[in-house]
């Protein structure tokens, strides 16, 4: 346990420290539950303390490397891996690979029962759980018999706990976007041709410019966006003009396929 | 013809058919598989098949020799060589002349030559046949395996069973499988984008297969490429002047028919060698009239046009599900519908594309739909997990 204390500090001021770019707002939210799940597994893991403390470390000093100047990044990431080494050395004797340990995780499953709040499942939990679980594998990628195989399937949580947690924020964004779109074009063109709002709506032209601009906020998100749909409409061709190869330089004559 | 094919070994229900093999000559028949994501859920799939429907394992020494021993007692003269290089017919009326080591129960081969109307390469994907007949290059995969035996109570469990594991530290755009076979399983893994990196990701491999194959003596260690797509010319006439002379042509591994997703290419290697030489023996009326590039086209044609739809579908799935980690874990939560199962049963099988029922259809468009984004959702929040913890 003399090893852990000093890695949770260093954890919590790298987490707030990195807190600080996108999503303010959920500041209080996530290192309060990293805390608490290395609480679980200090407390479950006892002769695995020393193994899961050097697969803790790699990751969180890992995520201090990348994010200061990159001139660091090579004297801290050999001194992470001598650390883990020395660490590893000892751990391959005696402990077994890390597995995923977490109150909630039971059989394979996530125990249900145990994510009520209020008497209701709280889903929420169940997905930032799950999210966490993969995460974790993610990273620490491992047999697969472990508790008989995991049988958890996303499709047990609800439509709706899905549409209000990833489909609505992205919804606002976009409405938003689309209407500040709209206004602006509409007051351009109104300023420009003098047709008003409603002269503008039964106006096919416009309609045909409304739409686009509807299609364009929903399909391109991203500035990657642009270059993503080239490469898919190039992708989705490749593969035939590949067995079209044979039939392009035919000159001899010969039977064509259809 | 004395060497040992490195190969997956499975094939399917409708080549024990079609080729007329005899039951003793499959090893082991597949009924279950497992799937399994990156996060380890597992699925299991083979609920849809009937009793008497399996997937065949075989050994590629056991099913060649067979073939190769039929061949010859329906008249074909067998020799055991090494193509070397051929020359190509100086004029019309002229033969290709083919050099090769004879080897003939030699150690080392003997120099020889032979003179022929026209060239087929079915010398797989280093086709050397194809080489010199300027077929053109591909894209491949490369594939890793290790076979391995494991304690009998172990293999009890892999008794019907082959495994897939899907995950970015297996394949980052393949999949990696433990396939059984007579006596052992074989373990492996491929890929197109990170070949360097093919011994880590064999590692992982076997770390993800873990306690089910503790104990294992790797006893053999086998590599190959896969062909990503077919050549870009698959028959050619090499004759020194414009018209006449006999054709060269490829079929299997050599001309690059390895499906996209399963990487599956033993049915259509022996389906294309058996459609180019039907096409030959019609062309030259038995015989008796010399072939042309032509004859070659037609089989050609026919292929293409039998299994076109075969390959397209398993193109597209390998986009649509390989590209990322979440597309994976859509991919395995889809494989636990009944549907799903029973059309790729279906499909891979008998080798027709089935239609379906349009509602049935729907219904999986719309779960698919739902998969993928509930798997990208997830791995949204796992990127900000990353980032603050």
């Amino acid at each position: 346990m003399a090893l852990f204390s000093p890695a949770l500090p260093s954890t919590f001021s790298a987490s707030c420290s990195k807190a600080q770019f996108p999503q303010k707002g959920r500041l209080a939210f996530f290192p309060k539950r990293s805390l608490s799940l290395f609480v679980a597994r200090s407390a479950d893991n006892g002769t695995g303390t020393t193994g899961s403390v050097a697969v803790e470390v790699n990751p969180e000093k890992k995520e201090e490397a990348a994010a200061p100047v990159a001139v660091e990044e090579k004297p801290e990431e050999n001194k992470e891996a001598a650390v883990l080494e020395s660490n590893g050395a000892t751990v391959k004797t005696e402990v077994p690979p890390p597995k995923f340990l977490d109150p909630r995780w039971a059989r394979g499953t996530w125990d249900l029962e145990q994510f009520r709040k209020d008497g209701t499942v709280d889903w929420d939990a169940v997905i930032d759980a799950e999210a966490r679980r993969r995460k974790w594998l993610e990273d620490h990628p491992g047999d697969s018999s472990v508790d008989g195989g995991v049988v958890f399937d996303t499709a047990i949580i609800p439509w709706w706990a899905w549409v209000k947690r990833f489909h609505l924020p992205e919804a606002e964004l976009l409405n938003g976007r689309a209407a500040m779109v709209g206004f602006f074009m509409a007051y351009f063109v109104d300023s420009l041709t003098g047709v008003g709002l409603v002269d503008q709506m039964n106006n096919f032209f416009c309609k045909t410019l409304l739409f686009v601009a509807v299609l364009g906020v929903l399909v391109i998100r991203k500035n990657e966006d642009v270059e993503n749909l080239k490469k898919l409409v190039d992708e989705s061709t490749f593969y035939d003009k590949q067995w079209q190869a044979t039939w392009q330089d035919e000159n001899a004559g010969g039977p064509r396929p259809e | 013809m004395d060497n040992c094919k490195p190969c997956g070994g499975a094939i399917p229900l409708c080549m024990v058919g079609e080729f007329d093999l005899p039951q003793d000559i499959i090893d082991r028949r597949v009924r279950k598989m497992k799937m399994i994501s990156p996060s380890n859920v597992s699925v299991d799939i083979g609920r849809t098949l009937k009793p008497d429907e399996y997937i065949g394992m075989l050994r590629r020494e056991v099913l060649d020799s067979y073939l190769r021993e039929r061949a010859e007692k329906s008249g074909a003269t067998l020799v055991n060589g090494l193509f070397l290089r051929m020359d190509k017919p100086a004029g019309p009326g002229e033969r290709y002349r083919v050099h090769y080591n004879k080897y003939d129960g030699r150690v080392v081969g003997e120099p020889a030559t032979l003179e022929v109307d026209a060239v087929i390469g079915a010398d797989g994907a280093n086709s050397r046949v194809a080489k010199s007949i300027g077929a053109g290059n591909y894209e491949f995969a490369i594939a890793f395996q290790e076979r391995m035996r494991i304690p009998a109570e172990k293999m009890e469990y892999y008794e019907e069973r082959a495994e897939m594991y899907v995950g970015l530290d297996v394949s980052p755009d393949f999949y990696a499988w433990v396939f059984p076979k007579s006596d052992h399983v074989a373990v492996g893994t491929g890929t197109v984008t990170h070949k360097g990196d093919i011994k880590l990701l064999q590692e992982a491999t076997r770390n993800r297969a873990g306690d089910k194959i503790d104990g294992a003596v790797t006893f053999r260690v086998e590599a190959h490429p896969i062909p990503e797509h077919p050549r870009p010319r698959r028959a050619v006439s090499l004759c020194l002047t414009a018209q006449g002379g006999g054709p060269g042509g490829a079929g299997g591994d050599a001309a690059g028919y390895v499906t996209k997703c399963s990487g599956e290419g033993i049915y259509f290697a022996a389906k294309s060698g058996r459609m180019c030489a039907e096409e030959i023996v019609r062309g030259s009326e038995n015989g008796t009239r010399t072939i042309t590039e032509a004859d070659l086209r037609r089989y050609l044609a026919k292929f293409d046009k039998l299994y076109w739809p075969t390959y397209k579908v398993l193109d597209v799935l390998q986009k649509v599900f390989y590209r990322s980690n979440p597309a994976k874990e859509a991919f395995v939560e889809m494989c636990a519908d009944e549907y799903v199962q029973k059309m790729t049963f279906d499909s891979y099988l008998y080798k027709r594309v089935v239609p379906g029922t349009p509602l049935e259809d729907l219904k999986l468009a719309v779960k698919t739909i739902g998969c993928l984004v509930r798997a990208n959702a997830l791995r949204n929040e796992m990127k900000k997990i990353g980032i603050y913890s």
